[in-house]
């Protein structure tokens, strides 16, 4: 073998990867948001998110600001991502074909997740009380209903997105569009009042600003009522994500079974 | 009057619409055509109550659509179909609850990091095995298909013999009175395809009496462990009956098995040329001493003097010679005009 045809072979490995590469058209696209996005969101928190900007804002420190945030995205990442972890092609099938309804295999897939998301949470909750003072005042109630519309109104998004999945068989665009949107606009590393207006403004149509933005008043002390209006944008936003992903998801399972690709992704 | 038969069919038909790149060797991103492929055209079929039978056909004949028709993952286009009495499209829960599946990639929807215990007791809970059975099932079927030593063994650690025993023994968790066993010994060795085997003739049919549904593209599998055979092209069924039936259907004729040596690829197609030969089939028998295994059809006896004389005159040296009953595979042959591999 001379260096050249060992090049040549080198362009064939390349050449294969762009080929492959460029089938996935909707993903490439959302490579480039991510990192614009990811820009972004770095250059918003560098420049704006102070302890002060937040604190004049939510009433408490930007440790637990951040802490509160991080953690609970777990929550929402768990969600969001759900559905498309429990259809595996080929275990989809063997439950297809057993007398197990489609919600017993969403919700019985689920519960171990959100088992260890919320400890995950309690360990990042943990850690910043006992090393950095975050002060916790727990409203649990509260909390119990902000983390059920939350994950509710995200399931909804996975469903959409597992539906997407299983019809193009090409990755999930939904459930990366989202996590890319929750990263600049999500209310989790800075407020998004620190963005120009225009930017707030697609913010405040997110169920992540929502939920975060209630989940920290409901962990530091505050009321029920004094959230009313977030809370309740945010139960509207799962009364309508949550069935439109379930009767999406149901009507993706439908053609892919009709069409007899089920078990092609 | 109580129906005789687990599974019927009645005109079921199923037609895959697909895209395929119109590219004649190029790349193109978005110029798509579309084709229609009917997989399953218009089949009738009775399965009677504890029949072993199989289904055998090429790849891309429509065995495992009919297959996932039958358990309801893929609705028919046209017609229906009755599973133990059951409408595989208007009652589909009564259907999967008296079916058993094997698809001939089932080890897939397996969980790698679980024992074969685990994943079996998993898939009897979502199978309607009562909680407080489970362990006894589980225990049962592993048993039964000789995993019980290796029940607690990661399932990634499974030979293929194993994870496709473990797939059976899946598929009979609920007791289920028909089996529908896609292709469950592709790509096993020869052992363990035998085991499987004689598992499902053995044990499934003549003891259990289970009715199974068994497709497979290995002619002779089929021969010996099925009540009857249906050859199945095209989407359709083109010779239904007994295994020693349907191999007398290609008894026109005689066949002749002839091992020579040194014969060039010409001289082959020569032979096949002729008078009164109706076929030829060749196979590598002792490539280092060049020796060629010929199985020729001939319309009649009266062609043998002309075979055997064309050998003499080219000089070919004739190693073995004898006359051969007609096999399942030259019914296949004739009857789907190809070859069981294509």
């Amino acid at each position: 073998m001379t260096l050249r045809e060992e090049l040549w072979k080198n362009y064939y490995f390349m050449k294969r990867d762009i080929i492959s590469f460029s089938t996935y058209k909707t993903n490439i696209l959302l490579m480039i948001f991510s990192a614009l996005f990811g820009a972004l969101t770095y250059a918003f928190l560098g420049a704006n998110a102070t302890m002060e900007a937040v604190l004049a804002r939510y009433h408490m420190t930007f440790t637990t600001y951040l802490i509160i945030g991080i953690a609970f995205m777990t929550y929402l990442s768990q969600s969001l991502t759900l559905v498309q972890r429990t259809i595996n092609p080929w275990s989809l099938e063997e439950v297809l074909v057993s007398p197990t309804g489609l919600l017993t295999f969403i919700v019985g897939s689920s519960l171990w997740g959100f088992i260890w998301s919320t400890l995950t949470i309690i360990i990042y909750l943990a850690v910043g009380v006992l090393a950095f003072g975050v002060v916790l005042s727990v409203n649990i109630i509260g909390t119990v209903l902000v983390v059920a519309l939350g994950i509710g109104t995200f399931i909804g998004f996975s469903m959409i997105g597992a539906g997407v999945l299983i019809v193009t068989k090409q990755g999930d665009p939904v459930a990366t569009l989202i996590t890319i949107i929750t990263s600049l606009f999500g209310n989790v590393l800075f407020p998004p009042q620190l963005m120009p207006q225009p930017l707030q403004a697609i913010a405040y149509f997110t169920p992540q600003y929502y939920f975060l933005t209630d989940v920290r008043v409901m962990l530091t002390g505050g009321s029920v009522s004094s959230i009313a209006f977030e809370l309740a944008v945010l139960a509207l936003m799962c009364a309508v994500i949550l069935p439109v992903g379930y009767f999406a998801f149901l009507w993706c399972l439908k053609t892919a079974r009709k069409n007899g690709t089920l078990s092609w992704f | 009057m109580q129906n005789e038969n687990a599974i019927e069919t009645f005109g079921l038909t199923k037609v895959f619409k697909s895209k395929f790149s119109a590219e004649n060797g190029r790349r193109l991103f978005w110029r798509k055509e579309n084709r229609k492929v009917t997989a399953v055209d218009h089949l009738s079929l009775e399965i009677k109550k504890g029949e072993l039978f199989g289904l055998l056909g090429p790849n891309g004949a429509g065995k495992t659509t009919l297959v996932k028709m039958l358990c309801t993952l893929l609705p028919p286009d046209e017609g229906t179909a009755r599973v133990n009495g059951f409408d595989i499209v208007k009652d589909q829960m009564n259907v999967k609850r008296s079916i058993g599946t094997l698809f001939s990639v089932g080890e897939r929807g397996f969980f790698w990091r679980l024992s074969g215990y685990r994943n079996l007791e998993f898939y009897a809970a979502i199978h309607n095995v009562p909680h407080n059975r489970i362990d006894e099932r589980v225990m049962e079927v592993l048993r039964l298909v000789g995993l019980e030593d290796r029940a607690f063994e990661f399932f990634q650690k499974y030979s293929g013999g194993m994870k496709r025993k473990l797939s059976l023994a899946r598929a009979l968790l609920p007791d289920p009175p028909v089996l529908l066993l896609d292709e469950p010994t592709t790509g096993l060795d020869v052992v363990s395809s035998r085991s499987i085997r004689e598992f499902i003739r053995n044990e499934l049919s003549k003891k259990a009496g289970k009715t199974v549904l068994y497709t497979t593209h290995y002619i002779e599998e089929a021969s010996q462990i099925c009540d009857r055979i249906g050859i199945m092209n095209k989407g359709k069924i083109i010779a239904l009956d007994t295994p020693d039936a349907i191999r007398n259907m290609a008894k026109k004729g005689e066949f002749v098995d002839i091992v020579v040596q040194n014969i060039t690829e010409a001289q082959e197609n020569a032979v096949r040329r002729l008078n009164g030969v109706v076929s030829v089939a060749t196979e590598v028998q002792d490539a280092v001493l060049g020796q060629v295994r010929l199985r020729v059809r001939l319309e009649n006896v009266d062609a043998l003097p002309g075979v055997l004389d064309y050998f003499f005159r080219e000089n070919i040296k004739l190693v073995n010679f004898r006359r051969e009953e007609p096999t399942l595979e030259d019914a296949f042959i004739e009857l789907t005009g190809a070859g069981i591999t294509e």
